[in-house]
């Protein structure tokens, strides 16, 4: 039989330094900036005037989509002003999710929590000081804590609830869901090419051929995990969008 | 977790601390797998459920299509972070 | 000699102990090694860098590309529906040219029909008065011959009552010897030429 040991975690996860304080999700993160920027960058230099083609139509498409399936979905047309913000944002977790299913990556930025964590915060701190701006610090606080339309003997319920969904759980399941989405897609890829690759070389004759089914599984998870990096993107940009657009109008 | 280690570490002779860490790593190996496995059931159900019921008014109303998927998405995500923090309670049990 | 055995979990002091022998050593030394870094644990290093470059391409999007690229997109999509708009325009010109001529068409049809009306109705006027002069002097020379017959009635009636009267007194007188009254004549000829008409 075969000897399988799944290597130490760590070994997946965390990478060394290219140079100091200078890893690949650093590298990843900084390419994510690098392309995204240098895709704009040339879908500038065409005229505007003609019907957009080539990368001018993809930059083009990218912020139709952020403007028709995030904005206006959730925040409508006074949301229009907060289109690059969360077009970046788009950009750059979709940009960090995709290596890691491109050969030589193989490693989603997303998957080490430093990247998703340093987002959700970021957002975080956006809403609050969004709403704080729009409403002022009581009535942000009266309607973030004191939803109107519920029984005055039910706020000893609902407020710790609310106080806790708004400010702990938010950023917390936002970050959570994005790194362990990757996360765990990362793994299963670790893992299926593991099995795959041991039965390939397997000593025994018969479990080589037994070896296709886990490889089949692993091209079926990479062709997943390519609708994961962008529907993870798109969860985080809408839900940032709908927290932001929550925090400006209470109402809706 | 610190606690109790700092707890049996001053109460039980030093020597024997290896036995009883590998004890801990042995448990926390078992019960992260109930820890994944039990947070998996209910977002399960849940996101069948919330498909299902978004299917159904998608064919109701193939028009409000658009509008459905966008909430079922969001929907979706919401009942996901339960089953990924369970994930993420395994990988803490298991490596941390 | 009594040593300090410091084990870090994470980078963090978790425990500090002072031991008697220097027999632990070796093992705390191992559990120093087994306690890897968590997985989970963020890492400063790549916050820094994530955020360095998140922020550097936010800055770059908001304040340079992205305005530019929306600019470039509100351009084109203004001149073309300035475009649109023109061909609506025309398109709308050459609607109302085609409702005036029809308009005009339909009320140059409406006169002609209003004309042949007018000339079926003095046709038709025309018709009738004739057709009722006609018919007056038909019924005139009807009346006429009618009159002319019912007085040649008259005259025939009354010769033959005076007959018939002259007859039945010369008759009576013959058998009576005597003339009998003229009136009484008259009266009795006249009931019997009623009863024998009727």
């Amino acid at each position: 039989m075969i000897a399988l040991e799944f290597p130490e975690i760590n070994s997946i996860l965390r990478w060394k330094d290219l140079f100091p304080t200078f890893n690949k999700i650093a590298l990843i993160a900084v390419l994510a900036a690098v392309i995204s920027i240098t895709i704009f960058m040339l879908a500038l230099r065409q005229d505007h005037r003609q019907a957009p083609k080539g990368i001018r139509n993809l930059a083009e498409v990218i912020v139709e989509f952020i403007e028709d399936g995030v904005v206006m979905q959730t925040m409508g047309k006074e949301g229009l002003p907060w289109t690059p913000f969360l077009m970046t944002m788009f950009l750059f977790i979709y940009l960090c999710n995709v290596p890691g299913i491109i050969p030589f990556f193989q490693m989603p930025a997303t998957a080490r929590m430093a990247v998703p964590l340093f987002l959700a915060l970021m957002v975080w701190v956006i809403y609050n000081v969004v709403g704080i701006k729009h409403q002022g610090v009581l009535g942000y606080f009266k309607s973030t804590l004191f939803p109107p339309g519920v029984p005055k003997a039910l706020y000893i319920l609902v407020t710790p609830i609310e106080f806790i969904s708004a400010i702990i759980v938010r950023p917390f399941s936002l970050a959570v869901r994005l790194f362990a989405n990757m996360m765990a897609g990362h793994i299963l890829l670790v893992t299926f090419a593991l099995l795959s690759e041991a039965l390939f070389q397997a000593k025994d004759k018969i479990l080589i051929p037994v070896g296709i089914l886990p490889f089949f599984m692993l091209i079926f998870l990479t062709s997943f995990e390519v609708l994961v990096a962008f529907l993870q993107a798109y969860i985080f940009a809408m839900l940032t969008a709908v927290y932001i657009g929550g925090a400006a109008h209470p109402e809706h | 977790m610190e606690a109790i280690a700092r707890l049996t570490s001053e109460l039980i002779d030093p020597n024997s601390t290896d036995v009883l860490a590998a004890g801990k790593n042995a448990a926390a190996a078992a019960s992260a797998g109930y820890a994944y496995g039990l947070a998996a059931i209910g977002p399960g159900i849940g996101i069948g459920y919330l498909v299902g019921k978004s299917v159904e008014a998608m064919a109701r109303q193939p028009e409000a299509a658009g509008m459905v998927r966008t909430t079922m998405f969001l929907g979706i995500a919401f009942t996901e972070a339960l089953a990924l923090i369970g994930f993420v309670v395994f990988i803490l049990l298991k490596f941390a | 000699m009594p040593t300090v055995i410091v084990t870090q979990s994470s980078g963090h002091v978790v425990q500090v102990r002072l031991v008697a022998g220097v027999t632990t050593e070796t093992t705390s030394a191992k559990a120093a090694v087994k306690a890897a870094p968590n997985p989970i644990a963020p890492e400063t290093k790549e916050i820094a860098w994530a955020a360095g470059s998140f922020i550097v391409l936010l800055v770059v999007m908001r304040y340079f590309l992205f305005p530019k690229l929306k600019k470039g997109m509100d351009d084109r999509y203004a001149s073309v529906r300035s475009d649109s708009e023109g061909a609506d325009r025309v398109r709308a010109d050459a609607n109302a040219d085609v409702a005036e001529y029809e308009k005009a068409l339909a009320a140059v049809r409406a006169e002609a029909a209003g004309r042949v009306d007018a000339a079926r109705q003095t046709v038709d006027n025309e018709r009738n008065a004739q057709l009722a002069q006609v018919n007056g002097r038909i019924a005139a020379a009807r009346a006429d011959a009618d009159q002319k017959n019912a007085a040649a009635r008259e005259a025939a009636q009354g010769d033959v009552a005076s007959a018939v009267a002259t007859v039945a007194s010369r008759v009576a007188e013959i058998a009576l010897g005597k003339a009998p009254d003229a009136s009484v004549v008259s009266a009795a000829v006249a009931s019997a030429m009623e009863g024998s008409r009727s």
